[in-house]
């Protein structure tokens, strides 16, 4: 391989405080510091975020390779799920209303969803 | 060769819609279109940069040239974007960004036929902006839902720049359209001077093999008329509206099947500028290429030297 | 205002605008040309930047006044631009480039940290997002001068002749083109002080990255870019920039 070969980053941006950090893509950087400095042009040039996270790419482990390591969520599993229940009509027999917890954050904190 | 099972479940896939990642098996035939694929599409989009960079500097206006930087940028952008994606299927074959690039140099990989061509006035940056964005948009908007997912992702990205082009480019057309002579005149005569080229651009009416199995695996979707008859057919009105002529007297609209027909471009020249990077401009631009990437090695040499150092420096 | 605060003002802010001009016309000479990809957009946004910044400038010069800002930048004679000389030499190679470009950061926080004297609302005002972007800037060129200070050979050779090769191209960059008492009146400290300080923070970097100090920067009084005495090189930008422009000078692009 090639002296002038720099290593691969995996670049996320977080967009907001309350945002997770999202994949956006990668870059070849020498070192973290210029992999850091880089990213921000490569990928922000046009939106303000307030954390970037770069990952050299060999640090990151994939599932996707062995189907037995990924999920598929089946009607056996709906009873970890909110539409697994049907309280509704049991509530409306106590003369009450069924609430959601959307209902619940939006009284919490003042913002309608 | 690739196991026939695996192939046959791999295909299966696609036949159901499912989108390829990077790190899935994939049939070698599949991996090497991909790569020639991306590998090409990159590399263009770094040396469609160097037609409209050389106009950066003599951008008639603060803002256009702040307009017309910013592009070139983006250009070098989706190259970088690309190539990544490039690199990381070729990974197996043990080759890097270095690699991708010496091809460049060797002439190893073919390039657009469009940026083997001169842009010799101010009108010739706003009509690569105008018809060549224009049509790499009909091109990439088709791959949008191409079968490699982080092909389709990244273009997601790159088609939302590539929009912000395309104003860029109607915007300096619109101003030469409105201008005196002068600047009418140069605008007519770069859309004379695009105009062959972009119907070259689409590639030959009967596809090649290996665009064939490229639809056959799901990467593309449409053949190059389906995608030559789109620009046509959106570009020709707008021309037209603008009161330019389009330098070829045979186009025609078939009013029954809507389907144009037009003078077809130079093949054989076309085909051998591109393969052999013959054109006016191919080997000017390669050697903008060669002086950043190979008189430049020493740097990245140098980075490397350097965070090696630093790393074995006590206390680091 | 009074006609002579105007005056001050225009005096001062001109070179400030022009600098960031030059230095943006030239940084875009290398798009497509950086030594990596991902170089290349960085170089480009900050030169982006250093142009906006010249914008917002010749935009204030502008309402104190003087012509708008594409006539300021395209219809401008060569004797009436201020920016330094050292701005408007070419390039050269990448690590003559990164020294350039790192000196004249080092030298762009120190105008900037003394500008905040400055008694005048809409300059402070931009002075704020200026100075966010040029400190990405500075560690930026930071950054490139350790890696190729610390790049073995070649690198270093290369750094250490560029230093040496711009070095007595330095003197008018710390020159504010004002006359000594405008700039005291302006709260300004004496371009001595702004030359001493600069010393100070880059003699400690080159400490640290380990290169050579050259020694005194040179006083030069053959060109002078904050008095209007140019290199050809101005005039070789100009004549370029304006290529476009002449065909109709008087219609919109």
């Amino acid at each position: 391989m090639s002296q002038g070969e720099y290593p691969v980053y995996e670049v996320f941006g977080q967009k907001d405080r309350l945002a997770f950090h999202t994949h956006v893509g990668s870059i070849r950087a020498a070192n973290p510091e210029m992999a850091l400095q880089m990213a921000r042009e490569a990928f922000f040039r046009r939106e303000t975020v307030v954390d970037i996270w770069v990952v050299p790419q060999d640090a990151i482990y994939s599932a996707a390779q062995e189907p037995a390591y990924l999920p598929q969520i089946g009607e056996d599993k709906k009873y970890r799920l909110p539409s697994g229940y049907d309280n509704a009509p049991h509530w409306k027999r106590f003369k009450a209303r069924a609430m959601s917890i959307e209902e619940v954050a939006e009284e919490m904190t003042g913002k309608r969803g | 060769m690739d196991d026939p099972i695996r192939t046959r479940e791999f295909l299966d896939r696609l036949e159901q819609g499912d989108k390829i990642e990077a790190t899935d098996w994939m049939p070698s035939e599949y991996r090497d279109l991909l790569i020639k694929q991306i590998h090409m599409h990159g590399i263009s989009e770094i040396m469609g940069a160097y037609p409209e960079k050389e106009w950066v500097p003599k951008a008639p206006t603060i803002r256009r040239k702040l307009a017309l930087n910013a592009k070139v940028q983006d250009e070098i952008g989706h190259g970088q974007m690309l190539l990544r994606l490039a690199e990381d299927l070729s990974r197996p074959y043990g080759r890097g960004r270095e690699a991708l690039m010496d091809d460049v140099i060797a002439g190893r990989v073919k390039f657009h036929n469009v940026f083997h061509m001169s842009a010799p006035t101010w009108a010739d940056a706003g009509v690569i902006g105008f018809l060549v964005d224009g049509g790499a948009i009909i091109t990439q908007a088709m791959l949008l839902d191409s079968s490699y997912a982080p092909y389709a992702r990244m273009l997601k990205r790159i088609v939302a720049e590539e929009s912000f082009h395309m104003q860029h480019g109607e915007s300096v057309v619109l101003a030469l359209a409105e201008g005196t002579d002068a600047q009418r005149n140069m605008l007519q005569e770069a859309i004379n001077r695009w105009w062959e080229p972009m119907m070259f651009f689409f590639g030959p009416r009967e596809m090649g093999r290996g665009s064939q199995r490229m639809m056959e695996y799901k990467i593309r979707t449409l053949t190059n008329e389906d995608l030559r008859q789109k620009f046509i057919n959106r570009y020709v009105p707008r021309v037209r509206a603008l009161g330019m002529s389009i330098p070829d007297p045979k186009l025609k609209q078939d009013p029954a099947t809507g389907l144009w027909e037009y003078t077809d471009p130079d093949w054989d020249w076309f085909n051998k500028m591109v393969r052999d990077n013959s054109g006016p401009m191919s080997q000017a631009r390669i050697a903008l290429r060669r002086y950043a990437h190979e008189e430049q090695r020493w740097v990245r040499e140098a980075v490397n030297h350097a965070t090696q150092a630093l790393a074995e420096l006590p206390g680091a | 205002m009074d006609h002579e605060t105007r005056e001050a003002l225009i005096r001062l802010i001109t070179p400030i605008a022009d600098d960031e001009w030059i230095v943006g016309h030239r940084g875009s000479e290398w798009l497509g040309l950086a030594p990596e990809l991902e170089e290349d957009l960085a170089f480009s946004s900050i030169h982006q930047d250093e142009m906006g910044h010249a914008l917002y400038l010749y935009e204030l010069l502008h309402d104190l006044g003087e012509p708008d800002p594409d006539a300021l930048v395209y219809a401008r004679p060569v004797a009436s631009w201020r920016n330094a000389c050292f701005v408007e030499a070419a390039n050269g190679d990448w690590a003559a480039t990164v020294v350039r470009r790192y000196f004249y950061e080092m030298f762009d926080r120190l105008r900037l940290e003394a500008l905040a004297h400055v008694d005048f609302t809409p300059l402070a005002h931009g002075l704020k997002k200026i100075q966010r972007e040029e400190a990405f800037h500075l560690k930026h060129f930071a950054l490139w001068m350790e890696m190729l200070a610390q790049g073995g050979d070649e690198a270093r050779r290369r750094v250490i002749d560029a230093v040496a090769a711009v070095w007595p191209t330095l003197s008018d960059l710390f020159d504010w083109g004002l006359r000594d008492d405008v700039q005291a009146q302006l709260g300004l400290p004496p371009a001595l002080a702004l030359k001493d300080a600069w010393v100070r923070e880059v003699r400690a970097q080159f400490q640290d990255w380990q290169l050579p100090w050259p020694g005194e920067i040179p006083t030069t009084m053959e060109h002078n870019g904050r008095a209007g005495r140019h290199t050809p090189a101005l005039d070789d930008i100009l004549t370029t920039m304006r290529a476009v422009r002449v065909i109709a000078p008087e219609s919109a692009w």
